[in-house]
């Protein structure tokens, strides 16, 4: 059984232009969101986000779904590059800390919009689960790109207690996730 | 499962949300390349669920100017000959040249601290575990660039190693590139925005330090501008380095103009 992404990618791989539109359509509204988060600027959002996409169109042959969703591909390559510019710029300027221009989001940006937000509330759910340290531990780790021992710095904590944290927050996030979907 | 993976499963976890560093890193890696496949699970679980995390960020509009960008680029772009997904022929090159793509801009990106180099040598080793899988013996194209990118990281760790700058000059001055040197072991040139040779010319690289410039190589960039050139230690003191434009087999010294210099 494939997916609709799986069979974009697919053609896609072949070189099939036309297919890269309904691509960038179903999965820019999911990458997009997380590539603000992590660099905080739009117009640096909207850099990334092309890199991202143009990656993806030329590197569609490597897709395997046996190693992982659509999703997960798209997902893991734009927090890759997101975090490589937001290291690009921090060295630029090393004191200049931009606020989150946070906009209003319409209504139905993306074609599995509603799904999505059902799942958003789900997911929202399970993180609720994680302890408030655990979830910082993975948050400093997953969007703000530091290793585990910047991490322990960071908090003042023994580098043990931070990868215990990391381990028992993602256990809950991964049992959370399974009976999600 | 002895308790002696409960070690693993907490490596595993760092790993997945990539935040291993220094010896644990090292540690983990060659546990998951012995293949084991318990890990190899918790890995991909943990991938798709803390995409899920990310997906549960508030929703943002992608900027349209954006999706007109790539259509164009799309559209514009050389018809490619059509491959199959996954198979040798179109993997391998593609790993290579995104495992590249990623160590050049990381390298130029100058984060000079190992575990930076290490986190994405994470990413590419696993790229290679599942490669081996795929291509068995067919990997020798990878094991080069794990090679190459190995060697680079190794050299950051010992403290002789400089990083040293080289700006545009001449006809290219966008260009920009860092050599990873070190004075007995030798080093890696990397480069972007440097605009392809033209036909029959190659760039050549030289060190500076004796009587004369000495010779360290030529190499061609891709069409992206970016080039990775290994560079073999030179007998006696190197104190510059500098490319020009030459005659793509290579000449004793340097004829064309210069289009990178160190300071």
């Amino acid at each position: 059984m494939t997916t609709r992404g799986e069979d974009l990618i697919r053609r896609m791989a072949a070189g099939d232009r036309e297919a890269f539109g309904p691509f960038y359509d179903r999965y820019a509204p999911l990458v997009y969101p997380l590539v603000v988060r992590i660099v905080r600027d739009r117009t640096d959002a909207a850099d990334v986000l092309q890199d991202v996409f143009w990656e993806a169109w030329q590197g569609a042959t490597a897709y395997d779904p046996a190693r992982g969703s659509p999703e997960a591909w798209m997902i893991t390559r734009a927090r890759a590059r997101a975090l490589d510019r937001v290291r690009a710029l921090r060295r630029r300027s090393e004191t200049f800390v931009p606020a989150v221009d946070e906009a209003p989001a319409p209504a139905g940006a993306g074609g599995d919009a509603a799904a999505l937000a059902g799942d958003r509330g789900l997911i929202r759910t399970a993180l609720a689960q994680l302890s408030a340290v655990q979830r910082e531990a993975i948050e400093l780790a997953y969007y703000a790109g530091l290793t585990q021992t910047e991490i322990a710095r960071r908090l003042e904590q023994p580098l043990g207690t931070i990868k215990t944290r990391i381990r028992l927050g993602l256990e809950r996030l991964r049992d959370a996730v399974r009976r999600v979907t | 499962m002895t308790s002696d993976h409960d070690v693993f499963a907490e490596l595993a976890a760092v790993y997945a949300v990539g935040a291993l560093d220094g010896d644990d890193l090292v540690r983990f890696e060659t546990h998951l390349a012995e293949g084991c496949q318990r890990c190899t699970r918790v890995l991909a679980e943990s991938r798709e669920a803390l995409t899920r995390m990310a997906l549960a960020e508030p929703p943002a509009p992608p900027p349209a100017e954006v999706k007109t960008a790539l259509l164009a680029r799309v559209r514009e772009e050389e018809p490619r000959p059509p491959r199959r997904p996954h198979s040798r022929a179109s993997w391998v090159p593609w790993a290579a040249a995104t495992a590249a793509v990623a160590v050049v801009a990381a390298m130029l990106s100058g984060g000079t601290v190992a575990s930076r180099y290490e986190a994405r040598l994470g990413q590419m080793a696993r790229e290679t575990a599942a490669a081996r899988e795929r291509l068995q013996r067919n990997e020798a194209a990878l094991r080069e660039e794990m090679t190459v990118y190995r060697s680079a990281v190794e050299l950051l760790r010992d403290p002789a190693t400089r990083v040293v700058e080289l700006r545009g000059a001449g006809p290219s001055p966008e260009a920009r590139g860092r050599l990873v040197w070190h004075p007995t072991a030798g080093g890696h040139l990397v480069v972007a925005n440097l605009p392809p040779a033209p036909t029959g010319k190659g760039y050549e690289l030289w060190t500076l330090g004796g009587p004369a410039p000495r010779p360290a190589g030529v190499f061609q960039v891709d069409a992206s501008g970016r080039a990775i050139h290994r560079v073999e230690p030179a007998p006696g003191a190197v104190a510059k380095f500098a490319v020009t434009l030459e005659p793509e087999a290579g000449v004793p010294a340097p004829t064309g103009p210069i289009v990178l210099a160190s300071r």
